[in-house]
């Protein structure tokens, strides 16, 4: 959005922004208008055994393709994809008009209409898809893996910010596939177990894990009940690599020093409450939930408290990019709207909290998508990463645990990768 | 087609051979490493593995592969023959079967907490003959008056 109001297309941020990798701003417009396979496409998928029917898992009787993976030449994933994935809702509000994937002359391309204008390589999808628990539960339902290396544990699938009619406006968290309410059973651990060893087998796989659950406000103190889950599966995590300390992305409420302690000792590594939105008063109209539950200072206070803790770079608050401009209070300008996400991240890098952030999706099941909201401009992506990115290196804050494979802000930490901790990098 | 001569592919795939790869960084500082692993594909481009993602040559092979910079492979053999292929990095493979392939061989050579981040796949652009003598010929024949007067090609020695 400038001046008159005029959005800037892909080529015409490419040139105003020569030092963002091209290849980067293809990936971030793939994620706004999104990326539909073509048939030759599906097809080829199935031959590289990259395709893998999900339908039985889900009891389905119509085909349910999942794919294992699309990346970029660099190593870095398709976005826009989502209904080729599990746990994804399955409509968006994108913006301009939709790439696609196709063959051609024997190589898969991104196509913008018909001009091929990248090459995208399928990823085999994991060996233990298709296979059971012994007690004949569908491995995919308990642990989930969507990108070409993470694995995903959606703990439970509900949050109380919902259930007080006060979800986040972006999020689209109940609609999600595997439904599984809080309180993990012994049965449910056994399964968890099996399947993060049969998912294990699998050599040269899996970097990172992602742990995920709504917002529980039960217990003895609010998110007591919610603690209890990250704990049972960190203990089973730990059982099945047979390590005192699980290497896991634990995405959770914002906690106290008592809870963040606890779960320390059940092997947790990193942690991630996030704030989605930096400016005050948008925290509270977009985050309703998290405003009420304990507001703003809140959820700040436990990022940093979580630093002494897990120690720094081990911590990382997320922002939604984008949401700080939805109507009617968000900002009217991109440049206002990052300045203050980018004070934010800022404000936390200062304090040894990794910040990061990803690209608002306007999914089906979201208030904002309900509201016919428009997503944020591709100009603004480019200037956000670059900006959070900058942050990284000034403050030699290194976020790791949210690298490119797992995450879009980590894609231009890859410039400054070897220079990161005071350490010069080897060879 | 292949830059490749079957001498040059000969010369990488020996095992003796010495691999080196040398990129650059923002400022074009130089940084060299030793690539072992490096073999050449089926369509003719090259591939080496790269163990840690933290490397200064991984970080300076992707600012080459966004920003289409080139980085230079340096390959000799025992007797001393000796090529540098210029290329561009294509592709960086850290998912399916070329890496795991590269993965397994190097489970194999360094033992079960080792370490490969990815697979480099580069496409040679152009390749020079770096051989001494090959080198000595060409440069006398280009710049006769930089040759010493007591070489033997130059002044008979009694």
């Amino acid at each position: 959005m400038n001046e008159d109001n005029h959005e800037l297309g892909f080529e015409e941020v490419a040139a105003k922004y020569p030092d963002f990798p091209r290849l980067l701003i293809r990936k971030l417009d793939a994620e706004l208008r999104g990326v539909a396979l073509t048939e030759r496409a599906l097809e080829r998928a199935k031959e590289e055994g990259c395709l893998y029917d999900a339908s039985a898992d889900l009891g389905q009787e119509t085909p349910r393709p999942v794919l294992g993976g699309a990346l970029f030449r660099d190593g870095s994933w398709v976005l826009g994809m989502e209904p080729m994935y599990l746990q994804f809702p399955q409509g968006y509000t994108r913006s301009g008009n939709t790439y696609s994937i196709d063959a051609v002359d024997g190589k898969l391309w991104l196509l913008d209409g018909d001009e091929p204008v990248e090459e995208v390589f399928f990823v085999p999808y994991p060996e233990y898809f298709g296979k059971k628990t012994s007690r004949g539960t569908p491995m995919v339902k308990v642990v989930s893996a969507r990108l070409p290396g993470l694995l995903f544990v959606y703990l439970y699938n509900r949050c109380d910010f919902w259930a007080e009619q006060k979800p986040c406006k972006y999020c689209s968290f109940p609609t999600r596939v595997f439904r599984r309410k809080p309180g993990y059973t012994q049965e449910g651990l056994d399964d968890l177990y099996e399947t993060m060893n049969e998912a294990l087998k699998e050599k040269g796989k899996w970097m990172n894990i992602v742990l995920l659950a709504g917002s529980n406000l039960s217990g003895n103190s609010p998110y007591d009940n919610e603690v209890d889950e990250y704990v049972k599966v960190l203990t089973t995590l730990r059982k099945s690599f047979g390590t005192e300390k699980v290497y896991a992305k634990m995405v959770a409420s914002a906690f106290s020093r008592e809870q963040l302690l606890r779960l320390k000792e059940a092997g947790a590594t990193t942690y991630q409450p996030h704030i989605e939105v930096w400016d005050e008063k948008l925290f509270e109209w977009i985050c309703p939930g998290k405003a009420k539950y304990f507001g703003r200072q809140y959820w700040i206070d436990s990022a940093l408290s979580a630093v002494e803790i897990f120690g720094r770079g081990y911590v990382c608050t997320q922002f939604v990019g984008g949401v700080e401009l939805m109507k009617p209070y968000g900002f009217k300008t991109i440049d206002e709207a990052l300045e203050s996400t980018l004070e934010g991240a800022d404000f936390f890098a200062r304090h040894g909290v990794g910040p990061i952030a990803i690209i608002h999706r306007l999914e089906k099941g979201t208030v904002f998508y309900a509201q016919k909201q428009k997503p944020a401009p591709l100009e603004y992506y480019v200037r956000l990463m670059k900006g959070i990115s900058d942050l990284h290196r000034k403050y030699n804050l290194s976020v790791d645990f949210n690298n490119y494979r797992c995450h879009p802000t980590g894609d231009m930490d890859r410039l400054h990768t070897a220079a990161r901790e005071g350490v010069e990098g080897g060879n | 087609m292949s830059k490749l001569t079957k001498e040059i592919i000969a010369l990488i795939n020996d095992s003796e051979s010495i691999k080196v790869l040398a990129t650059a960084d923002e400022e074009g500082n130089p940084c060299t490493a030793f690539k072992d692993s490096l073999t050449v594909l089926d369509n003719g481009n090259l591939a080496f593995g790269e163990e840690f993602e933290g490397s200064q040559t991984n970080v300076n092979l992707v600012r080459s592969i966004w920003f289409n910079k080139s980085v230079e492979l340096t390959v000799r053999d025992r007797r001393g023959t000796t090529f540098q292929i210029k290329g561009k990095p294509y592709r960086y493979v850290h998912a399916g079967p070329l890496f795991k392939e590269f993965y397994l061989a190097e489970r194999e050579k360094r033992g079960p907490d080792s370490e490969l981040a990815g697979v480099w796949i580069i496409t040679p652009e152009e390749v020079r003959n770096e051989t001494y003598e090959v080198r000595k010929k060409e440069e006398d024949e280009r710049h006769p008056f930089f040759r010493h007067f007591d070489r033997a090609s130059v002044r008979k020695v009694k």
